[in-house]
Order: structure tokens, then C-alpha cells, then sequence
């Protein structure tokens, strides 16, 4: 056995696998992230750390879409568990496992795969760009043909309306630029503004930020792949900066089948599950991981009080914890008030008052940085999992 | 020059692996594994998989910058122990402005971080690297007041001195603000625990998003050293280097840099991470002004 084949097999015996949550399929995510706690295998935060995609649940379309563009964006060697129902999980993944340390098969992956062009030093590919020179470039995953860039070569314009190309969004690519517009006098000649579409994409647009600075506008999707994000959920900010300066909203959709999983019965686990995807984005991983422990074994109604009451305890001391999360506005109420309100439920104590109406989720975003916003979307945790796929 | 140079970069490694294994067993250990103690091999078996993993190529990405930034790290954490004395045994390089070395390699980490972020040209990373330049605006004033107070105290900025001079009473008791301020930077050097953000799971992985197979390895590793290197200099600064009873000085050194290595790690294991916006006002209205005055009371007792 060669070396490879060596580093192959003692890797796979930890991969780092990227879970993907799908509306509708709760069951299979919690089987899924049990299973990995049993076999200590640390899931990855984005398609390029992670070498084991998992799909927990039956996608519909568009969400299969977005998955199947993740893994086209994962490099070589990697493996994928499709686990249609919470039975199939322990199987999947020892296939996925046994794949990962398989030296021929992922060879023969890595030499088949058209799309995906892992970055090699014979890659010095120079376009012809006229007076420009652009250096060396790699062209990516994505498929982008060569775009006509002798056609760009206009001296002069006053503005140059490139379309928004049309990339399928993809939870961790930042390139759906829009147009490019009012380069005012050029001064003649080439100028460094003009290369138009370089490698196929528009310029950002840029546009007054919040302070009165120009900045670069960039439409970055957040999800539907994301870790502890919520399930099929696809919020595409429009950034400057890290500021958030419009938000779109979108659901993906699971596919039709799967019963709602957080019916009412088992509130105390259901609150431990959003906390700890809250604690998750937060940072604050130990507790998250033991917010997730809890509400296992709360799901098998063997919750350990003692270990229960602790968590509450600290949770609600951390004074880190609320500064990090009290100016974070959900309208009448914020992020700290509702994690209070989730502990005093998981504590047992009086269910909160949570009629205040929260406004839409896309006005709360605007004006945040991505942190805040991040921590906005996990405080609200909007219930996504009602969103189904229409048969067609 | 002396034969240190050579061991250096080993014992920079060794601290390295150790608190990767460390920062395992704990991870596992929090998230209810059994047996957590078995994940001490997760750092080796991540060496292993990244060295066969194929390299991530974004479109437009610039190599050069990339490349540049991810080898900053582990450079600049090797250049910045160059300086440190190790218990008995000189330091690779005793040179009489150790302290600004030290202080302009970290800086070099805030480039590598940012190159790194920038180069691959997508959006996560470059929003890490924006993070990582605001952290640095927070803490590095803080930071360098500290060590300032280290300097003024020892009247010296030779890490030698340093330790010399705290023959009758550490630094650490003699000036506890610069020590826990410096603990704090120390993370923030290694953008590391509460000081993560620009890495952040917020960002899925912020400035490391994008990088896959040996990137990801050296980036990983040199962050890991800095913290290591980070904690090794809080021996020779404030806790007496080698000094100890016993035990050989050489011993001392290593015990207390483990010590505060495992501090530094388990803290990432209780805390939040900050956001930089609220922690950028604590930094400027609480922690100049008390580093500041930590420096006047030393700065009056050296007189």
C-alpha cells in the first residue's frame, strides 16, 4: 500500500463532514448530528474545509440544486451520504467513511469530474485582454465560458450596464455582481476601470455606504448550505463593507412526505435545539455542544436535571454572552431577551410572554454587519420547516 | 547564533501539535464524545487528510496574495520565537529590541490574515479579513501599553533583562493589568477562542473558507504556533522565565508555557466569540485607559 493510500485510510477515519438540513426532514438532522457526536467526527463550516457532504432528508428541486453546486465545489477526495430517513444514517456514513478511504475510487472521481479544476501549477492560463494584462488566472468551478472582452474595449463610455450574471446561488460564492455602471472620462486610452468582465464577471457596483463613503456593493447568499443556519432558508444580503444594506428572503423548499417534527410535545428539546444553534453562531461552543447532548436526551425523556439546571445556570450568567446579543433588535424585543425567554422555558418556568409581533425578517437585517445578523437570524429562528416542495 | 536556531522551530511544532490535541480532547469532550480522550490524534489524522486533499481554486483568486498571506503565519510565529529566551538556554536571537520584534511579527499576522482573505476572492474570507483589521485597530493598543510597561519595568526591551529583572517579584504581580490584557492580546494574535471572529462559524470559517488541502494546513498550523508562541512569551514577560525551584530552569519555561497554552485554549471552550463593532469600545474606553494607568504606577515605581 502506497503512502496516499495510507494518509487516505488513517484520514478517513475522522472526515469532516458538511450537514446539510432540509425542511421538513428535523428527524434525520438530530439522527445525523447524534451519530456524528458517537463517532466524533467534527462537522466543517464551508464545502472547501469539508470532505463528506450529508444530506439529511429528501431536498426539494431547487434545494437539490444548491446541494448538488456544494458538492460540485468540493474538492477531491470527498465523499456524500444521502439519508433519506433517520434509519439510514449509521449506514450512509459508514459507506461514506469506507468511500473516503477507497485510493482508486476517489481517483477515479477526481479524474472524472468536468466542472470542478483544482488549482495545479501548470494553470497559467494568460487571456488576451488587449492593452491589459491580467496576469495569470484560474478559472473556477463555475463554469464560465470566456466571455468576448474585445467588445468592452470602447474608449470613453459613460456607462456601462453589464447584466447580473446569472450564477446559481450557492451558499458560499460572492459573485452575482450586478452592473457596473458610470465610469465618467476616461482620459483616452486604456484604463484600468475598462477591463469590463474580467474572467467572465461584472465589476461590483459601488454606491454610497451608510458613513457617505463609495464601497463596493456585493450580493452575498447566506444558505440554503450553511451551518447552523435554518433548514432551506436563503437570505441574499446586498453588503458593503460587512454592512448589511438590503436583504432577500427566500424559502427552499424539502420535499412533500415528512410530518412536522417540533409539534408542541416536546417544547423543552425544541428550545435547546434553536439555543444551541444561537450558542453555535455565537461562538460559544462548548455550550453549544452541550445544548445539543441535552436535548438528545431530552428527545428520550432521560434528561439528567442536574446537568440541565447547570447549563440554564451558566447560559443565563454569561455576561459575554448578553453583551454579544442585547443590542441585536427582533422590533420590541432582542436576542438576549429571547434566549432568556427559551432558558426560563427549558428550565421549567413560566412560559414567556412571546405574542410581540416581530417584524419581516429581510427589514430587521438591514443596517446590521454580518455578525449581528448572524445572530439576528439564529435568535428569530424562523420556523422554515412548514416549506414544502409542489410535486409538479 | 547558537544551536537554538535549530531547535527552534521544532519546539515551536511540538507546542503546536500539543495544543491542536489538546483543543481536540476538549472540543470532544464538551460535545458528550465518549471516550474524548481518543480525539488527542485529530490534529495528525487533519495533517493527514489535507496533505491528499486537492487545492480549492476560486475564480479570479490571486495566488500570489493567497499563497503570501498563508505562509506569513507559521513564518512570522518561528521569527517572533526567535527571540524568547528558553529557560537556562539563550534565546536564538537575544537582540536589545526583542520586545518590538515580537510586537512587529504579530503585526505581520494581521497581513497574512488579510492577504489570505482578500487573495481568494470571495466574499466570507474577505468580510474574515475586514474582521481581522478591526480586531487589530482594538486590541493592539491595549497590547503594546502593556508591553510598554513590560519594557519600563525592566527598563529594558532585551527579553533577557525582562526576566532578570523579575528575580525578586514577577511581572504578573507587579503589573496584573499588562499580564491580563496581554493574555487577551494573545488570543487576539492568534485569532483565537473569544478573539476568533475573523474565522468566525458566522462567516463558515471566514477567512479560511476558501482554502482547502495544504492552504488550509499551513494556515492552520501557523495559527496554532502563534498561539503557542503567543503563550510562550507570557513566561520571559511576566511569569519569571525559568525561575522556580528544583526543577531546571529549561523545565520551568516549559511547564509554565504549557500552563498558559492550556489556559488560552480552554478559554475558547468558555467564552463567546466578541464582536468586533462592541469590543472595539471596550478596547478604547476601558482598556487604555486602565493599561495606561498601569503604566503611569509602574512607570512611577521605576523611577
Amino acid at each position: 500500500m502506497g503512502l496516499r493510500a495510507r494518509l487516505l485510510r488513517y484520514a478517513a477515519g475522522r472526515p469532516r463532514p458538511l450537514v446539510v438540513a432540509v425542511p421538513g426532514f428535523t428527524g434525520v438532522r438530530l439522527a445525523v448530528e447524534a451519530d456524528l457526536r458517537r463517532r466524533g467526527w467534527r462537522p466543517a463550516l464551508a464545502p472547501a474545509e469539508a470532505d463528506l457532504l450529508i444530506v439529511c432528508g429528501r431536498p426539494g428541486p431547487d434545494l437539490a440544486r444548491a446541494i448538488d453546486t456544494v458538492w460540485d465545489q468540493m474538492p477531491s477526495p470527498r465523499a456524500r451520504a444521502d439519508a433519506p430517513t433517520a434509519s439510514d444514517v449509521p449506514s450512509a456514513l459508514d459507506a461514506a467513511s469506507a468511500h473516503l478511504a477507497d485510493e482508486p475510487a476517489q481517483l477515479e472521481d477526481a479524474a472524472q469530474r468536468a466542472s470542478y479544476t483544482p488549482e495545479t501549477s501548470m494553470d497559467h492560463s494568460t487571456m488576451d485582454h488587449g492593452d491589459m494584462d491580467h496576469g495569470d488566472m484560474d478559472h473556477s468551478a463555475m463554469g464560465h465560458g470566456d466571455m468576448d472582452h474585445g467588445a468592452m474595449g470602447h474608449e470613453g463610455h459613460e456607462s456601462m450596464d453589464h447584466e447580473a450574471m446569472g450564477h446559481e446561488s450557492m451558499g458560499h460564492e460572492a459573485m452575482g455582481h450586478e452592473g457596473h455602471g458610470g465610469h465618467g472620462g476616461h482620459g483616452g486610452g486604456h484604463d484600468h476601470h475598462m477591463m469590463g468582465a474580467p474572467h467572465g464577471l461584472a465589476m461590483a457596483d459601488r454606491a454610497p455606504d451608510r458613513d457617505g463613503l463609495k464601497l463596493d456593493v456585493l450580493h452575498v447568499p447566506f444558505g440554503p448550505v450553511l451551518a447552523d443556519w435554518p433548514a432551506g432558508l436563503k437570505v441574499t444580503f446586498t453588503l458593503q463593507g460587512d454592512v448589511v444594506q438590503a436583504a432577500e428572503v427566500e424559502h427552499l423548499a424539502g420535499d412533500a412526505g415528512a410530518g412536522r417534527f417540533w409539534d408542541g410535545t416536546n417544547v423543552v428539546a425544541a428550545r435547546l435545539d434553536a439555543l444551541a444553534r444561537l450558542l453555535a453562531v455565537a461562538g460559544w461552543t462548548g455550550q453549544a455542544a452541550q445544548a445539543r447532548v441535552l436535548r438528545d436526551q431530552a428527545l428520550d425523556g432521560k434528561v439528567e436535571k442536574a446537568r440541565l439546571e447547570k447549563f440554564v445556570r451558566r447560559t443565563r450568567r454569561s455576561r459575554t454572552l448578553r453583551w454579544m446579543l442585547q443590542d441585536v433588535g427582533l422590533g420590541e424585543t432582542n436576542a438576549w431577551t429571547r434566549a432568556s425567554g427559551w432558558l426560563a422555558e427549558i428550565g421549567g418556568e413560566t412560559r414567556p410572554d412571546t405574542s410581540a409581533a416581530t417584524p419581516p425578517l429581510g427589514e430587521l437585517l438591514v443596517g446590521l454587519d454580518v455578525a449581528a445578523a448572524r445572530l439576528l437570524v439564529a435568535a428569530l429562528d424562523p420556523d422554515t420547516e412548514g416549506a414544502v416542495a409542489e410535486h409538479v | 547564533m547558537s544551536e537554538s536556531l535549530l531547535v527552534l522551530p521544532l519546539l515551536v511544532a511540538v507546542l503546536t501539535v500539543a495544543a491542536a490535541a489538546f483543543d481536540a480532547v476538549l472540543g470532544a469532550s464538551a460535545a458528550g464524545v465518549p471516550g474524548a480522550w481518543r480525539a488527542w490524534d485529530a490534529p495528525l489524522r487533519e495533517t493527514a487528510r489535507l496533505l491528499v486533499r486537492q487545492r480549492r481554486s476560486t475564480l479570479a483568486a490571486d495566488r500570489l496574495l493567497r499563497r503570501a498571506g498563508v505562509l506569513v503565519l507559521p513564518v512570522a510565529a518561528v521569527l517572533a520565537a526567535a527571540v524568547l529566551p528558553l529557560g537556562g538556554a539563550r534565546a536564538a536571537s537575544d537582540m536589545s529590541v526583542g520586545i518590538v520584534w515580537f510586537n512587529a511579527m504579530e503585526v505581520a499576522v494581521w497581513a497574512g490574515v488579510w492577504l489570505a482573505g482578500w487573495g481568494v476572492n470571495s466574499a466570507y474570507p474577505l468580510v474574515g479579513g475586514y474582521r481581522m483589521i478591526a480586531q487589530g485597530l482594538a486590541y493592539e493598543l491595549p497590547h503594546m501599553f502593556a508591553l510598554i510597561t513590560v519594557a519600563v519595568g525592566a527598563e529594558s526591551l532585551r527579553f533577557s533583562d525582562v526576566v532578570t529583572a523579575q528575580h525578586d517579584l514577577w511581572f504578573a504581580v507587579q503589573m496584573p493589568v499588562a499580564f491580563l490584557v496581554y493574555l487577551l492580546s494573545a488570543l487576539a494574535m492568534a485569532f483565537w477562542g473569544p478573539m476568533s471572529s475573523p474565522v468566525g462559524a458566522d462567516l463558515a470559517g471566514g477567512a479560511a473558507a476558501e482554502l482547502s488541502g495544504a492552504d488550509r494546513l499551513v494556515f492552520s498550523a501557523g495559527r496554532h504556533a502563534m498561539l503557542a508562541v503567543a503563550a510562550a512569551a507570557a513566561v520571559p514577560l511576566f511569569l519569571g522565565g525559568g525561575a522556580g525551584p528544583l526543577l531546571p530552569a529549561w523545565l520551568w519555561a516549559l511547564l509554565k508555557t504549557l500552563a498558559v497554552l492550556a489556559v488560552l485554549v480552554w478559554t475558547a471552550h468558555r467564552l463567546p466569540v466578541l464582536r468586533m463593532d462592541r469590543f472595539m469600545t471596550f478596547a478604547w474606553t476601558a482598556l487604555i485607559p486602565a493599561t495606561l494607568l498601569q503604566l503611569l504606577v509602574t512607570g512611577l515605581v521605576a523611577l
